[in-house]
């Protein structure tokens, strides 16, 4: 398998799964159990706790575990329904994980607005400004996108909101170990993370909060996380993701400078055969490895199934429940036709991706490319 | 090269015409095709891909994905209505086979490299003469053949029906046998994008209404219809008007549709002869060898699933027929299609246009 999907999910690192291995034989105790087993289970996932609050800079009792992004998401969305204003800001190249929750969310009288993007896919501080009103408690902004890359201002937006007393929600499960998060510095309210988008395990994930009093539970139930997420902590999957944050950000410059320099050889390499390739999304402000390539003359669905017998794994925007691939609109509000939006895969590379994978794949891509 | 495109349903049928290209050494991809876009409410795909993504998983085959529906659109479904509207009883299935299922899935495999495609239909295929015979599907009671007369030469010799020779309670017992969730599936029945929902609901959607009265072939007013598009020629079921207007002579069917006055003529008793014709006369011909066939006594279906029933061919052009039945036939439907047969071998069809005695 070539596997260069990244972005979709990591493949678990070897240390990783080793230690969860060993928890999940050895500590089998519940955290909230007073006696030796129970302590050790508790101090593995508190340990895993300051892990991950290292990693990005915060204080260990503003980080709260849960079942992934998408959960962490709902959770800061769903918070505000308590708030007495009632309007977020959010964009147009935000994971379905905001947008489908925040159209939900309508009907308990939560409203919301779409900030737009330029064609680079950055977002653009205008279009924020103008949606903003009296009522708006929150501004929701992905880190980096998904499907481009591409890193957003959010410093900007936060100042502009921390001014008119609005909080900042960012999803930023692209971005541990690709990019370096300081939410002290950043002074970001809310903050979401994914552990199998860091060579972690699946299922589990990171809410940070810098006021967690600002949060209310989805999940109600015993009194685990301070009220905040009730249910038995699964504490492997907790200490997994906490050596895994930790790997990610310790070898953040030596892998991400081995990452872009295969990004650069897939992208050179492309040229040199296929020189009508079109990259999507700003290529200077983006995270290392995510690469969005249009094929003018091609489909995208017929690339994927080609490369795929071969055994190449890569992604071309989101499949709905029934395998059909529509347009992205992401690919979309960054100013694509319907035609050029189907032509387009994402490649995203990773630590365990080496040349030579990449010549392979090269190889193939140029035996498989229409060049009309 | 080896490599068979097949497409998937998410049924039993093109199941197991997957595991029986797989067992005949063919390799195997599958396509799971959406031509109609969803209604929430009465549209199934979803449940069809995961079904067919089970069955794929199972057989580890890749199940790739198209969507079509805006050509079945365009070339499908505004035909059919553009039919209803004329008062005439269209079959968008056999449009589907011709337009979309052997020309864009045909084309859609051939860029994805394959040598042949395959469905999961009832019928079969022989090599004779140097022709490609379409034939009955073995399975005389699912046989789908019916669908597939307006196939030509090429199509079908790039074609392959993996479970034509096979009985459907066979398959079944394959489908779970193999593993398959879906083996116990309900077969589709009716037209595939309206399901099991009622057509007169939802012509509604795309038709409005046009009531007018309902009259006995004397010209007697007995009722009210809600617009002829809603009624077949044949029909029984869903007048309103009972069987109680002179009770000995049973329940009312549709005769004729008078376009013109916006009138429902409707006569009393099955066996009514005003449901009876003995001629017929089609157009859009198409025989699938190319060339008519060397006799004129042949056998024809001029409904889906409707017994085969001897019939003379009177003449003919480039593009329509004339027919003349051995003995009456009941509910003959302009808009539905004659398919001609030679014992079991499908030699062609047209569209119904008009009838006589």
């Amino acid at each position: 398998m070539y596997y260069f999907d990244n972005s979709a999910t990591t493949p678990i690192h070897p240390r990783v799964s080793e230690l969860m291995n060993d928890i999940n034989i050895r500590i089998y105790g519940n955290p909230s159990s007073t006696y030796k087993i129970g302590k050790n289970a508790r101090s593995i996932m508190e340990n895993a706790r300051i892990q991950i609050a290292k990693a990005i800079s915060a204080e260990p009792n503003q980080i709260l575990f849960t079942s992934g992004g998408t959960e962490s998401n709902n959770q800061v969305l769903w918070s505000m329904i308590q708030q007495k204003r009632k309007h977020i800001v959010s964009s147009t190249i935000e994971h379905p994980a905001i947008t489908r929750v925040l159209k939900f969310l309508i009907t308990y009288g939560l409203n919301h607005n779409l900030a737009d993007v330029n064609e680079d896919g950055i977002i653009s501080i205008d279009s924020i400004n103008k949606n903003l009103n009296n009522d708006t408690i929150l501004i929701s902004l992905m880190l980096a996108n998904n499907e481009i890359g591409t890193i957003q201002p959010l410093e900007q937006v936060i100042s502009i909101a921390h001014n008119q007393k609005i909080m900042v929600h960012t999803d930023a499960v692209q971005c541990l170990g690709k990019i370096k998060l300081n939410v002290s510095k950043l002074k970001v309210d809310f903050l979401s993370l994914s552990a199998h988008k860091f060579y972690g395990p699946k299922g589990i994930g990171v809410l940070y909060a810098r006021h967690p009093e600002k949060l209310y539970p989805l999940i109600l139930g015993g009194g685990q996380e301070n009220n905040l997420r009730a249910g038995t902590e699964n504490v492997s999957l907790i200490a997994g993701m906490g050596l895994a944050a930790e790997i990610s950000t310790e070898l953040l410059n030596e892998k991400n400078t081995m990452v872009e320099k295969i990004e650069q050889q897939f992208k050179s390499g492309l040229k040199t055969f296929f020189p009508k390739a079109q990259f999507n999304g700003c290529q200077s402000k983006k995270l290392p490895g995510i690469v969005n390539v249009s094929f003018p003359g091609n489909k995208s669905n017929i690339l994927m199934a080609k490369l795929e017998r071969v055994g190449i794994a890569v992604s071309n925007g989101s499949a709905c429940g029934s395998g059909d691939i529509k347009p992205s609109p992401v690919l979309s509000s960054i100013g694509l036709n319907k035609e050029t939006n189907l032509s387009t895969l994402r490649f995203s590379f990773g630590i365990f991706n080496t040349k030579e994978q990449v010549d392979f794949l090269l190889s193939n891509l140029k035996s498989i490319l229409v060049c009309s | 090269m080896n490599r068979i495109i097949l497409g998937m349903s998410g049924g039993v049928d093109s199941a197991v015409a997957a595991s029986e290209l797989i067992r005949q050494g063919y390799e195997v991809e599958a396509v799971f095709m959406k031509n109609w876009e969803d209604d929430s409410r009465f549209c199934t795909s979803e449940k069809d891909y995961k079904d067919a993504l089970q069955v794929c998983d199972t057989l580890d085959i890749a199940l790739h994905s198209v969507n079509f529906s805006k050509e079945y659109w365009e070339r499908v479904f505004k035909h059919f209505l553009n039919e209803y509207k004329n008062g005439r009883t269209p079959n968008p299935d056999i449009l589907c086979n011709t337009e979309i299922k052997f020309k864009e899935f045909l084309n859609y495999a051939f860029d994805l490299g394959a040598k042949k495609i395959a469905t999961g239909h009832y019928a079969r295929l022989r090599n004779y003469n140097c022709d490609f015979q379409l034939l009955k599907g073995l399975d005389e009671s699912k046989d789908q053949s019916y669908f597939l007369y307006g196939l030509d030469q090429k199509q079908i010799s790039n074609t392959i029906f993996p479970i034509g020779n096979l009985l459907k309670t066979d398959l079944r017992k394959k489908a779970k046998d193999l593993g398959f969730t879906n083996f116990n599936k309900k077969d589709s029945v009716g037209i595939c994008f309206i399901g099991e929902r009622n057509i007169k609901e939802f012509l509604k959607q795309y038709i409005p209404e046009n009531p007018g009265h309902i009259i006995t072939s004397k010209g007697e007013k007995i009722g009210q219809h809600e617009g002829l598009m809603y009624y077949t020629l044949g029909q029984r079921k869903g007048l309103g008007i009972g069987g109680g207007h002179s009770k000995s002579n049973g329940a009312w069917y549709v005769i004729d549709k008078d376009l013109i006055n916006n009138e429902l003529v409707v006569a009393q008793g099955h066996s009514n002869a005003a449901l009876y014709h003995k001629f017929l006369k089609a157009s859009g011909l198409h025989w699938i060898s190319g060339k008519p066939p060397n006799k004129e006594f042949i056998m024809a279906k001029i409904r889906y699933r409707s017994k085969d029933a001897p019939c003379q061919i009177k003449n003919f052009d480039e593009s329509t027929i004339s027919v003349e039945f051995q003995e009456s036939c009941y509910g003959i439907a302009p808009g539905q299609s004659i398919v001609f047969y030679d014992d079991e071998v499908c030699l062609g069809g047209a569209i119904i246009e008009s009838y006589s005695n």
